[in-house]
C-alpha cells in the first residue's frame, strides 16, 4: 500500500509535547429524543428545540413565561407557601422542601398576570421539575383562585399544562382539585370570558381530565404526549403494543380533541392573535359609521340562457372556487380551528375565527378538493357527523363571544357510509337545525357551488341565505331524484329542470334572499372580483343584523322557516 | 508554531495542506468518511481518523465529530480548506470555545461577510464602491419592485445568504420581475431557509476579478494582485488566471489598495479574497468577500512565488507577515484549469503532464475509486510562463498531455475553451461560456 511508502518528514526540533484540547463541559448536550450531540447554544437560541430532530425539550415555567409574554409584563400572584399533607404521607413534607429548594418554585405552577402582544391576560404555567408538575391542593388552589380573580376582573385565562396528573401523595384531596378547577372554569366561561389551554409534553391523568381539556380553544405543541391513562399503563392492561404516535398531539388533532398544533416559536404571536380576536368591544360602531355600506351591487334578475342541467355541471366543476378560496380573500387573520371534541376532525368542513372589516367573526365552510389528494382529505366535500359537530361547536363558541357566523355551503350531500351512520349522521344534522334556529348571533349562509340536501341545510338555518348565480340548492341530486321517481338516473337533466334548483328559481320560491351575480362562471381568474362583491354584501348584512335585538333576530329567523 | 494540524477537508485541497505541513515539519491528522478510506489525503497524513458515513452532513460537515476528532488526536489547530466548514461561523465559534486554533478569520468576521447585505453595508461605510442596489435587504415583492425601479433595469435579484448561483435571477423589466423574484426567493427558502433578498444593478458583460489579500493579527494587510475568474458556467469557475489582461499597473494598484482598505475595514485576519465586478469601462464594484483559501489560489502563488497555505498557518500561529506591499512582485502569467468528473467511477489510467512551470494539484491516482458523494473536481492544472501567450501555449500542451481514463471528464471542453480565438485575444467576460459555448454540453 502506498501509505507505508510515504516517508515521514516530521521535524524533530519543532515536535513538542502533544497538546491537550479541552472541550468545555456542557458545550454539547445529548438530545434525549434523537440521541445526537447538540450544541447547547443552538438549543437556547432555538426555543429549546433540538436542531437535529426538531424534538421539543420541556421548558421551565419562568422561561416559558418569558417566551410568550411581553417583556417585563409578568407579575406573579403569590400566596403564602403552605404545606398540605392531608394523608400525613411519610416523607412528603421533606420532599416538598427539597424540591422548593432545588427549583426555587413554591409549587408546581407559576401563575400571575401578564400581557401578550399588549393584551392583558392571566397566565399559569406548570413546571415539570416540581414533582412532575402534579396537581395537589396547592396547585388546585392557585389555579382556582387565579381563575376566580380573572372572572372578577374580566380577564382571559391561559394555562400551560405540563403535568403527570393528580399528585399521589395527597390522595383523594388531589382528585378533588380536578372538580374544583373545572368548576371555577365553568364560572369563568359563564361570564363570557376566554380560556385558552396550551398542552405541552406531558399532559396526562387528572390534569388532562380537568382543566387542560376545557379550553374554549385548545392548542398543543408538536409531539407532546397527551392522554388520560399513561401509555405504559394501557400497554400493560390490554397486553398490546401501542402504535407509533399514539397519544401525541398529532393523534389528538386527528381525533378532534385539540384545535391546533402550534410550533413553539409561533406561540406568542398566535396567542396574541387569539386574544385580539376575543377583545370585548362594541363592533357595531365600525359598521354604522362606515361609508363602505353605500357600496351596493346589483342582484341580477335576468333570465339565464343556461339550462338547469348546465348549471348543475357548472356548480360541480373542479376549477370552481372552493370555500377556502373565498375565506382567505374575504376575511383577515383567519385561524382555523379543528375537531369536534368527540371523535375526529372532518376535512370536509373548514372552520375558524377571523376578522371581517375588523370585526371578529366565525367562518365555516364545506370544502371540496381540486385534486385527488385534496379530495381524500376533504372527502369530496361530503361531511361526516364530526364535521357537523365541529361546525356546531364553533357556532356555539361564536354565540358565547357574540361573533356573527358566516357559512359557505358547497357539498354534494352529507357523506353516506357505515361510519357516518354509526356515529349518527342524521342526529348530527338534526342537532344543527335545532341549535342554529336559536343561535343568538347573526348567521349568514352563502351557497357557492352545490347545496346538496340535508348536508347543506345543516349549515343553512340562517337569517339569510344567498346563492351564487350558478350555484344549485336542492332536496337531493338530480340523479338521485330521477332514480327515485323514474327509476332512471340518466334522466337527471330532465329532473334538474323540474326540481327548481337554480338561484333564480329559489329566489322566486323565497327560499333564498339574494343572488350573487357571476359575470362569467366563477373560476380562479374572476374570484377576486366575486370576493370583493361578496365583501360589500356581507358588510351590509352585518350592518343590518348586528343592530337587531336578540329577540327580533331570533323571531326573524324563526319566521323565515315558519312561513315555508 | 503548531505541533499538529487537523485538516477538516478532503480531495486535492487536503493534499495541498498536508504537503505544506510536511514541508514545515508539522504533524498532520486527516479526517475521512467511510467512503474515503482509500482517499489520498487519508493515506498521506501522519494520522487519520474516520468521522462517519459517506454523506458530508454526517462526516465532513459534522462539527461535533470533527472537534471530537481534534481532541482525541490532540491536534492544536484545524485547517478547514474550502467548502465544507470553511465559512461556518458557528464552527469557528466552537473552535474558539475549545481553544483550538482555526486557521482562518474569526467567527465574527465570517458571519459578517457571509451575509451579503451586511457585507455590502460594511463596505459602503468604508467607502468601497459597491454595485448600486437596495440599501436594505428586501423580503416583500412590493418593496423589491420599488427597489428595482429606483435602481433601473436590468437588475440582479440575489439571496442575502446566497452562493453558487442559487437564489439568483436577472430581471430585464418590470414585466418579468415578479416571476424572477418569486423563483429566486423560492430557491433561497429551499436552500438557506431564509427569504431575505437583495436587489442590485445588473452589470452587463463584466469581468469577475478578485484580489487576494493577506492580513496578520497585528493589522498588517497586503494584497497579492488579482485573479480573473470570468470563465464561468452557471456561476461555477472553470478557468482562472493572474494577472488579468484588462488591468493596467495603475488600476491594479488602485484595486489592490481598495481591497486592503476593505480588509482593514472588516478587521480582517488571515488569507481572504475580495471579489469585484469590473465593467467595460473599467469601473469596479465590490461583490463579496471570501473568508477562506480559494480553489484558484495557485495562480497567485505562481506569479508571486509565495506559498499561501504556509502563510495562512504562520498567521494563525501568530507570526507577523514579514513583508510589505513593496516586496510583492507579479512575475509572468499563470493560468489554472479545473478538471471535473462528469460521473463517479474508477480511474483506470492516469498520466499527468510535467516540466517547467507546470503544476498539478490533485488527489487522484491510478486505481482510485471516485465516490459519488462529493464535489466533482478531480484535478487542477496550473501553468506559469513569462507572458499570457506563452502561458496559453503551455496550457494547451500540458492539457493535451493530460490523460484520465475510467471516468468522463471535461478535459476536451476545457481544451476547446483555451483554443478559442476570443480567449487567445483576452476578450473574456462572465458571458464567455454562454456566448461561445451555449450549445456544448459542459
Amino acid at each position: 500500500m502506498i501509505k507505508d511508502m510515504f516517508k515521514k518528514v516530521i521535524n524533530p526540533s519543532t515536535a513538542k509535547e502533544e497538546s491537550e484540547v479541552n472541550i468545555p463541559e456542557g458545550l454539547w448536550k445529548k438530545c434525549n429524543k434523537c440521541g445526537q450531540p447538540i450544541y447547547t447554544d443552538d438549543v437556547k437560541k432555538n426555543f429549546y428545540i433540538c436542531p437535529k430532530c426538531d424534538g421539543y425539550f420541556r421548558i421551565h415555567a419562568k422561561r416559558r413565561i418569558k417566551m410568550v409574554t411581553d417583556l417585563g409584563s409578568f407579575k406573579e400572584w403569590q400566596d403564602e407557601p403552605v404545606i398540605h399533607n392531608p394523608l400525613n404521607f411519610p416523607g412528603y413534607e421533606k420532599k416538598l422542601e427539597e424540591v422548593r429548594e432545588k427549583t426555587g418554585l413554591s409549587e408546581a405552577i407559576l401563575i400571575g398576570k401578564a400581557a401578550i402582544e399588549e393584551h392583558p391576560v392571566v397566565i399559569g404555567v406548570c413546571d415539570a421539575r416540581f414533582l412532575m408538575g402534579s396537581m395537589g391542593e396547592s396547585v388546585g388552589e392557585k389555579i382556582t383562585a387565579a381563575v376566580e380573580r380573572a372572572t372578577k376582573e374580566g380577564l382571559p385565562v391561559i394555562l400551560f399544562a405540563c403535568s403527570g396528573g393528580a399528585r399521589m401523595q395527597e390522595g383523594i384531596i388531589s382528585l378533588m382539585q380536578m372538580a374544583k378547577t373545572s368548576a371555577a372554569l365553568k364560572r369563568h366561561s359563564k361570564a363570557g370570558l376566554l380560556y385558552v389551554s396550551v398542552l405541552t409534553d406531558p399532559t396526562t391523568g387528572g390534569v388532562t381530565a380537568s382543566f387542560a381539556m376545557l379550553g374554549d380553544i385548545i392548542l398543543a405543541e408538536p409531539g407532546a404526549l397527551i392522554g388520560f391513562a399513561g401509555p405504559r399503563v394501557i400497554e400493560q392492561t390490554i397486553g398490546q403494543k401501542l402504535p407509533e404516535g399514539f397519544q401525541r398531539s398529532e393523534f389528538l388533532l386527528e381525533h378532534g380533541f385539540i384545535d391546533r398544533i402550534v410550533e413553539r416559536e409561533e406561540l406568542r404571536e398566535e396567542l396574541g392573535k387569539i386574544l385580539g380576536l376575543h377583545e370585548k368591544k362594541d363592533y357595531r360602531e365600525i359598521l354604522a359609521n362606515s361609508e363602505e355600506n353605500k357600496k351596493r351591487f346589483e342582484s341580477p334578475n335576468r333570465p339565464s340562457e343556461m339550462t338547469p342541467w348546465e348549471k348543475v355541471e357548472l356548480s360541480r366543476k373542479t376549477d370552481r372556487p372552493t370555500a377556502c378560496d373565498y375565506i382567505y380573500r374575504i376575511f383577515d387573520d383567519f385561524i382555523e380551528l379543528h375537531g369536534d371534541r368527540y371523535f375526529g376532525d372532518d376535512g370536509a368542513v373548514v372552520g375558524g375565527i377571523a376578522r371581517f372589516a375588523g370585526i371578529p367573526v366565525t367562518v365555516i365552510g364545506q370544502q371540496k378538493g381540486r385534486n385527488t389528494k385534496d379530495n381524500i382529505r376533504c372527502n369530496f366535500g361530503m361531511p361526516s357527523p364530526e364535521g357537523y359537530r365541529k361546525a356546531l361547536r364553533l357556532m356555539q363558541e361564536a354565540e358565547k363571544f357574540h361573533r356573527p357566523v358566516i357559512c359557505f355551503v358547497d357539498t354534494p350531500g352529507a357523506f353516506c357510509g357505515i361510519g357516518a351512520e354509526e356515529r349518527g349522521q342524521g342526529e348530527a344534522i338534526a342537532r344543527n337545525l335545532y341549535e342554529m334556529s336559536d343561535l343568538k348571533v347573526p348567521v349568514l349562509t352563502v351557497v357557492i357551488g352545490e347545496g346538496g340536501s340535508g348536508g347543506a341545510l345543516a349549515l343553512a338555518v340562517s337569517d339569510e341565505v344567498w346563492m351564487l348565480e350558478n350555484a344549485i340548492y336542492s332536496i337531493l341530486s338530480p340523479e338521485g331524484f330521477a332514480s327515485i321517481l323514474w327509476k332512471d338516473s340518466k334522466r337527471a337533466g330532465e329532473a334538474a329542470k323540474v326540481m327548481k334548483i337554480t338561484a333564480v328559481d329559489l329566489l322566486k320560491l323565497k327560499v333564498i334572499e339574494k343572488i350573487i351575480k357571476e359575470e362569467t362562471p366563477a373560476n380562479q381568474s374572476n374570484i377576486e372580483g366575486l370576493s370583493e362583491k361578496l365583501k360589500g354584501d356581507i358588510r351590509e348584512f352585518l350592518a343590518n343584523y348586528m343592530n337587531l335585538e336578540i329577540e327580533e333576530l331570533l323571531a326573524h329567523r324563526y319566521n323565515r322557516f315558519r312561513r315555508m | 508554531m503548531f505541533n499538529k494540524i487537523l485538516i477538516a477537508n478532503r480531495g486535492e485541497i487536503a493534499i495541498r495542506i498536508i504537503r505544506a505541513c510536511r514541508e514545515m515539519g508539522i504533524k498532520t491528522v486527516a479526517v475521512y468518511s467511510e467512503a474515503d478510506a482509500d482517499a489520498l489525503h487519508t493515506l498521506l497524513a501522519d494520522e487519520a481518523i474516520c468521522i462517519g458515513p459517506a454523506p458530508a452532513s454526517e462526516s465532513y460537515l459534522n462539527m461535533e465529530r470533527i472537534l471530537t476528532a481534534t481532541a482525541v488526536m490532540k491536534a492544536d489547530a484545524i485547517h478547514p480548506g474550502f467548502g465544507f466548514l470553511s465559512e461556518n461561523s458557528k464552527f469557528v465559534e466552537m473552535c474558539e470555545k475549545c481553544s483550538i486554533s482555526f486557521i482562518g478569520p474569526s467567527a465574527e468576521i465570517i458571519s459578517c461577510m457571509g451575509n451579503k447585505a451586511q457585507a455590502r453595508k460594511t463596505m459602503m461605510e468604508a467607502g468601497i464602491p459597491v454595485t448600486p442596489g437596495s440599501k436594505e435587504p428586501v423580503c416583500d415583492i412590493s418593496e423589491a419592485r420599488a427597489a428595482a425601479k429606483e435602481i433601473g433595469y436590468p437588475v440582479m435579484i440575489k439571496a442575502a445568504l446566497g452562493g453558487g448561483g442559487k437564489g439568483m435571477r436577472i430581471s430585464y423589466s418590470d414585466e418579468d420581475f415578479d416571476t424572477n423574484f418569486f423563483t429566486a426567493q423560492r430557491e433561497t427558502i429551499l436552500a438557506f431557509c431564509d427569504n431575505t433578498m437583495y436587489i442590485e444593478k445588473y452589470i452587463q458583460s463584466p469581468r469577475h476579478v478578485e484580489i487576494q489579500i493577506l492580513a496578520d493579527k497585528y493589522g498588517n494587510v497586503i494584497h497579492l494582485g488579482e485573479r480573473d475568474c470570468s470563465i464561468q458556467k452557471n456561476h461555477q469557475k472553470l478557468i482562472e488566471e493572474s494577472p488579468c489582461n484588462a488591468i493596467s499597473e495603475d488600476l491594479r494598484k488602485r484595486m489592490g489598495e481598495t481591497a486592503v482598505k476593505a480588509a482593514k475595514a472588516a478587521g480582517y485576519e488571515n488569507a481572504g479574497t475580495i471579489e469585484f465586478l469590473l465593467d467595460q469601462d473599467l469601473n469596479y464594484y465590490f461583490m463579496e468577500m471570501n473568508t477562506r483559501i480559494q480553489v484558484e489560489h495557485p495562480v497567485t502563488e505562481m506569479v508571486t512565488e509565495l506559498d499561501l497555505i504556509k502563510a495562512q498557518i504562520k498567521i494563525a500561529a501568530g507570526e507577523r507577515l514579514g513583508m510589505t506591499q513593496e516586496d510583492i512582485r507579479i512575475n509572468g502569467h499563470a493560468i489554472e484549469c479545473r478538471i471535473n468528473a462528469r460521473m463517479a467511477g474508477t480511474i483506470t489510467n492516469l498520466h499527468v503532464p510535467g516540466g517547467k512551470g507546470v503544476r498539478v494539484d490533485t488527489a487522484i491516482y491510478n486505481g482510485y475509486k471516485i465516490p459519488p458523494n462529493y464535489d466533482s473536481m478531480l484535478l487542477k492544472l496550473i501553468v506559469h510562463d513569462e507572458d499570457r501567450e506563452l502561458a496559453i501555449a503551455k496550457l494547451k500542451s500540458a492539457l493535451g498531455e493530460l490523460i484520465i481514463e475510467g471516468v468522463d471528464t471535461n478535459i476536451d471542453s476545457q481544451y476547446d475553451i483555451i483554443c478559442h480565438e476570443a480567449f487567445a485575444k483576452g476578450e473574456i467576460t462572465t458571458h464567455f461560456i454562454p456566448t461561445y459555448f451555449e450549445l456544448t454540453k459542459e
